[in-house]
């Protein structure tokens, strides 16, 4: 694996919708090198023919239910936990100046 | 006490949990365990007129990652600090229907996403045995409330062995049941193919009682089981004769502490002498290495992508900015600590379209042939054994461990094949060593939680260790 520098890292976690600072985006750098020798032994393992496991259990657990109604929450309880709501709305500032 | 004490009870005993609240409230100087503490008095008049269930008046704390209605549950995160869930998660009804009085919400690892205790928002949580050491992680602040004998059952999630290795340093029972036994709706989630739902006691009986409790089918968790839930505590039986205990000799050998290896061993006459079979097993050496990365990977990608709904605008505490994404950015920056925003780095990095086959679902591949080595290995035994950790609790401050010895990859790390196969595994304390608790971890098969628990009572009689802890100084 390529090495990636601290850039890399916090244009990255910019993406993500979050900073990093000058020292964590180094503190990956280092982590990252560590990480890089153990995914090394992740990688060689063979796996041709393998089929990815998603979850412990492939037995059926989801079913066809009934279209009822049930477990409602009201939209003031969907909203009442949001740092700004107004009329029904999720408030954020405005987009268009 | 233990919950079986607390249940020869006539009627309802309030002081069990006003005792409970007094001493959660007394540990905190000490221990830091607790990041809300709840008022007993409403739920304590509210079960006057409530038929006896199987914890009727039985103090109870949740890890701060279980949603409660109307009542703050941070995760231990700085972003969720001021929520305050609209609805219970399915065990909180479960364990009110049983009688439980839920005292407070335990501090845990940010998120869930260590295995110290060092994340929390509140600050560490310190071990009830020495202060100066860590209780581990993620359910830190539950096993510790259990240790210093302040309730007889917390509950706790494990999505790694965030159960399992918290219940070894603190010396009491950690019980994570098969995948799908236990709902985990109104779990704040870590990684979803990973995550359970356990608990901690200080006695098998109570761990039996307390899986009676919360198990069974509920339909808002997809991965919920539709089979039946056994009498467990009914079914509790001491003879072991004939059981099948296959030692996972990968970790033993691994193990450099000879006192825990002492103990181990006096672990395995004891069960030989009461009429088990044991046998030592190797897995692959290769997919054992490789157990920790795989484990990495695939809980940081699921991380990263069910942490994305924390953003300061649909609820958690919101940063100033000029511009929705800013608002977002502000806020996830603040809201995060530096460990979880590296971790979703990574999981991000993971994600990545030319990454993700190589790394992710390589991941998942190995997670395959990890669990069908293990299947292969339980086909032929009850159980496999193993110390649950190499010694007893770290201090607070060692973090130096060299992560790519088979000491740290394989020793420190190999509870997650509980996890990765989803059966059911438990921690019980073995003994002490250098005066901290270790203790042992029992894997069986998928449901089988009986037989494991039947072993874990044959090791609980060996060692003497029921309700075994450690009281905070009046």
């Amino acid at each position: 694996m390529e090495r990636k520098d601290a850039a890399y890292f916090k244009k990255l976690a910019h993406n993500l919708m979050f900073d990093l600072s000058e020292e964590e985006a180094e503190d990956i750098v280092q982590e990252f090198e560590t990480l890089t020798r153990q995914l090394a032994l992740l990688e060689a393992i063979d796996t041709t023919g393998v089929e990815e496991m998603i979850y412990p259990f492939e037995e059926e657990t989801a079913f066809l239910r009934e279209d009822e109604i049930s477990h409602v929450i009201s939209q003031k309880e969907a909203l009442v936990n949001a740092p700004k709501a107004k009329q029904g709305h999720f408030v954020v500032p405005r987009v268009v100046k | 006490m233990t919950i079986q004490e607390m249940r020869k009870t006539e009627g309802l005993n309030r002081q069990f949990a006003e005792t409970a609240y007094e001493k959660a409230q007394a540990s905190q100087k000490v221990l830091n365990a607790v990041v809300t503490l709840i008022d007993p008095k409403e739920q304590l008049d509210a079960l006057e007129d409530q038929p006896q269930g199987l914890l009727y008046g039985v103090p109870v704390v949740l890890k701060d990652n279980v949603c409660t209605q109307g009542i703050r549950t941070t995760a231990s995160s700085r972003i969720l600090d001021n929520y305050v869930p609209i609805y219970n998660a399915h065990i909180v009804d479960k364990l009110k229907a049983a009688g439980a009085v839920i005292l407070a919400k335990a501090s845990m690892d940010e998120l869930a996403m260590g295995g110290t205790n060092l994340t929390a928002a509140t600050g560490p949580v310190h071990n009830p045995y020495d202060p100066s050491r860590m209780a581990g992680g993620s359910s830190g602040g539950s096993a510790a409330l259990v240790a210093a004998k302040i309730v007889p059952l917390a509950i706790g999630s494990d999505t790694g062995d965030s159960v399992r290795k918290p219940a070894s340093f603190c010396g009491v029972v950690g019980m994570k049941p098969t995948y799908g036994r236990i709902s985990r709706y109104g779990i704040i989630p870590y990684a979803s193919s990973l995550d359970h739902v356990g608990y901690f006691t200080r006695s098998v009986e109570d761990a039996a009682i307390a899986l009676e409790v919360l198990a069974g089918r509920d339909d808002r968790d997809m991965t919920s089981s539709f089979r039946p839930v056994p009498h467990y505590r009914e079914a509790l039986n001491k003879d072991i004769r004939g059981k099948k205990v296959a030692v996972l000799k990968n970790v033993t050998d691994a193990i450099d502490q000879p006192e825990t290896m002492a103990l181990f061993q006096k672990v395995l006459e004891d069960l030989k002498k009461k009429g088990a079979e044991i046998v030592e097993v190797t897995l692959d050496e290769k997919l054992l290495k490789a157990m920790l990365p795989t484990y990495y990977l695939i809980a940081n990608c699921e991380a990263t992508a069910n942490h994305s709904n924390l953003d300061g605008i649909r609820f958690g505490v919101q940063q100033q900015g000029d511009t929705a994404e800013e608002i977002m950015i502000h806020s996830r920056t603040a809201g995060f600590g530096s460990l979880i925003r590296k971790r979703f780095v990574i999981g991000s990095y993971g994600l990545f379209v030319e990454n993700q086959e190589k790394l992710f679902r390589q991941a998942q591949r190995v997670r395959r042939l990890i669990v069908d080595e293990v299947k292969r290995v339980l086909d032929e035994a009850d159980v496999l054994i193993a110390p649950a950790s190499r010694c007893g609790a770290p201090k607070l401050d060692d973090v130096s461990r060299d992560q790519l010895t088979d000491g740290y990859l394989i020793a420190e790390n190999f509870m997650v094949l509980g996890n990765f196969t989803g059966y059911p595994s438990c921690t019980v304390p073995m003994g002490m060593v250098e005066g901290m608790p270790v203790g042992v971890n029992l894997t069986a098969k998928a449901f089988d939680e009986g037989n494991l628990l039947n072993l874990c009572l044959a090791i609980e009689e060996g060692t003497g260790l029921k309700d075994a802890g450690k009281e905070m100084a009046e």
